[in-house]
């Protein structure tokens, strides 16, 4: 983008600048009419500052090589009188090209004598002789004359120098005697100079540039990568090495990541056809490695509309992907626990119903209160789920408001262990509260008792022997009290430990004969949190009993 | 009498269903997971199979696997009873090869019934 940039502006302005340069010619021409030596000599002093600083502009924008050498071989003419002004470009060994613009007609001697010249130079420059195998010759301007006896009489030479490396030489020849002083190559020098000094500028903001991309490149999390229209690998990102798993340390080339993605995806036939559609191709959910990612290839194109190849990004969506399959999972659960209470409530109240409508059929009354035993059990299950699920919605919603109080703990503890006395019995579990007899603290009872009551239900629950130990201990460095309930129930393994109390969670030990929404401990953490406590959980393992925790601050 | 195991690990379904069936004329025998269900079926050997999918122990598709598995159940008829429709579950079923499925929500225990002397009707064990 930045360099597309650059060069749209050194287009516009081109323009601009021929406009400038015909202007200064005209004044050129009144000021050389009726003016003294003197004042010319001045004019000429300014004008010379004034084409530096148009080339100064205009290399300003350009990092090709030989059109920066162009544009400061042009603007000598408007300085110096000669007869062949012309450089030799050094970027490419293997390709020297050398460059003559005849600007009065010479012969074919002169020019094969400026070449001379030009290399005895360079040799020097080097330190050694300088043979030039292949030269890429270009001649422009007059037509060569080879009956004119011309020779070239004066020249000066100026290296091209960019950052310590010589980039290039420029020679203007004449064929006049004793035409380039001290002044003159001064001139030349100048420019020169300037241009070069331009151009490492702009390649230290051009390289900067190129280092911010590339990091910004080398940290992105998703993939991304470019090849040529040849399959060279341009450009790619430590996450590429990482999410096709190639060798860390080596090289990756297009192939390799073809072939890391073999039996997936054709990446070779995909390049070929977002090149050929000319659009974005979408690749989704490409499973490699315990990874889905979706892979998008998209054509680059330069400023002249011509391909440039291919770039093609890898998106993680693995956390996307694991994050829809417990929603859905989470779904079909609610559904589940949804439709089980109301299926009951449906099939006893039609058993009930048949018998009312058939006179025959008398159903006896331990019958009836069997039907409507299940009917209130299930309408009950399906307004505390129903409840939850309003609750998990207030929570998230950030909308739970809370009728916070002076209260006694233990007073909500004890009432609990009273509600769950009968349940606990019938399993021959022992519930136990250990701790002081009153601890006040600022809560909504209702919530919290809600807190409880779920948090000893998991309890009565999930263990089968044993005791359910309760306690409430009063923290004065932290300044909050913490509730505790112990059992030795079923325990809960490590890794659920972490997930327990999220909503869409899938626990590595789940025992659907202990089937549950698990909404009850997402509520209760919405709760506690919403009192500026904290809810957690500690277990050794699994079958080794867990103990979960709230607090509330003082 | 015709015999029903009846898979059930929801409490209250299983009632209403016991209660459905044996006022229907059947001989019922409930099972509360999947292992009690394999160990009943193989102990009763009824004429048809009531099996619920999301079971503790053993799930309704483990139970379907054991009952094939054995040549002494693996005729016998077997109605998936299921609270869910969605695709996945749906194409588990069919993988099982089971007689037949009801949607819990959809049914009536009287239509329940119907499916069950259907079935009955079109493959009547050799029994006496």
């Amino acid at each position: 983008m930045i360099i597309l940039s650059i060069l749209i502006a050194d287009f516009m302005l081109l323009g601009g600048v021929s406009i400038f340069y015909f202007r200064r010619r005209m004044q050129e021409r009144a000021a050389m009419a009726g003016v003294t030596n003197r004042s010319q000599e001045v004019q000429q002093r300014m004008y010379q500052i004034q084409v530096l600083q148009e080339i100064n502009e205009r290399i300003g924008y350009t990092l090709d090589t030989s059109k920066i050498i162009e544009i400061v071989t042009g603007s000598i003419g408007y300085l110096l009188e000669y007869e062949t002004v012309s450089f030799m470009l050094y970027s490419d060994p293997k390709n020297v090209v050398f460059k003559c613009h005849v600007h009065n007609s010479v012969n074919h001697a002169f020019i094969a004598q400026v070449k001379e010249k030009m290399n005895a130079a360079t040799s020097t420059l080097c330190n050694q002789e300088v043979t030039l195998e292949k030269i890429d010759e270009r001649m422009s301007g007059a037509i060569l004359d080879d009956n004119l006896d011309v020779q070239v009489m004066s020249y000066l030479n100026v290296p091209v120098i960019i950052e310590g490396q010589l980039l290039g030489l420029i020679n203007v020849s004449s064929s006049k005697p004793n035409l380039f002083g001290r002044s003159q190559a001064g001139v030349v020098y100048t420019i020169t100079n300037q241009a070069a000094f331009a151009v490492s500028k702009l390649q230290e903001v051009l390289e900067n540039e190129k280092g911010k991309l590339s990091g910004i490149i080398a940290a992105m999390t998703d993939g991304v990568f470019m090849v040529d229209l040849d399959y060279v690998l341009v450009i790619s990102n430590p996450a590429v090495i990482d999410m096709l798993q190639l060798p860390v340390g080596k090289e990756a080339t297009t192939f390799d990541i073809i072939d890391s993605l073999a039996g997936k995806v054709d990446l070779r036939t995909k390049i070929d056809e977002a090149l050929a559609k000319n659009i974005p191709i979408d690749v989704p959910e490409v499973y490699l490695h315990d990874k889905v990612m979706n892979i998008t290839l998209t054509p680059v194109r330069d400023k002249g509309g011509d391909h440039r190849g291919v770039a093609v990004i890898l998106h993680d969506v693995t956390s996307e992907k694991s994050l829809e399959k417990l929603r859905q999972e989470f779904t079909a659960m609610m559904v589940h626990e949804l439709r089980a209470p109301l299926t009951a409530v449906r099939w006893s109240s039609e058993g009930l119903l048949k018998s009312l409508g058939d006179a025959k059929t008398h159903l006896e009354d331990a019958k009836i209160k069997d039907s409507m035993t299940t009917i209130d059990l299930a309408a009950t299950n399906m307004l505390e789920l129903v409840n939850d699920l309003l609750d998990v919605a207030k929570i998230e919603a950030g909308k739970f408001d809370l009728n916070a109080q002076e209260n006694d703990i233990v007073a909500s503890l004890k009432e609990a262990i009273k509600t769950f006395e009968p349940q606990a019995t019938a399993k021959h579990l022992v519930l136990n509260y250990v701790g002081p007899e009153k601890q006040l603290a600022k809560f909504d009872r209702v919530r919290i008792s809600q807190v409880i009551t779920n948090l000893l239900s998991n309890a009565v629950k999930y263990t089968d022997s044993g005791n359910v130990d309760l306690n409430v201990t009063m923290q004065e460095k932290e300044k909050r009290v913490v509730v505790s309930i112990k059992d030795s129930g079923i325990g809960v393994s490590r890794e659920d430990l972490s997930v327990l109390f999220s909503k869409f969670k899938q626990l590595k030990s789940f025992d659907s004969s202990r089937k549950g929404t698990g909404l009850g401990l997402v509520v209760s953490k919405g709760i506690v949190e919403a009192h500026g406590g904290q809810i957690w959980a500690e277990s050794a393992g699994e079958n080794l009993g867990s103990t979960f925790f709230f607090s509330l601050p003082l | 009498m015709p015999k029903i195991v009846c898979a059930e690990d929801d409490k209250l379904i299983a009632t209403s269903l016991v209660e459905g069936f044996t006022a229907a004329g059947f001989e019922v025998t409930a099972a509360e997971d999947g292992e009690a269900a394999v160990a009943k079926i193989k102990e009763v050997k009824p004429d048809v199979v009531l099996l619920d999918i999301m079971m503790p122990k053993l799930d309704g598709y483990g139970v379907v696997w054991e009952l094939k598995s054995d040549p002494e159940t693996a005729k016998i008829p077997v109605i998936m009873l299921t609270n869910l429709s969605d695709s996945d579950t749906l194409s588990k079923i069919l993988e099982a090869g089971v007689t037949d499925y009801l949607l819990k929500s959809e049914q009536t225990i009287d239509q329940i019934i119907a499916k069950v002397n259907e079935v009955l009707a079109r493959a009547p064990m050799a029994q006496a």
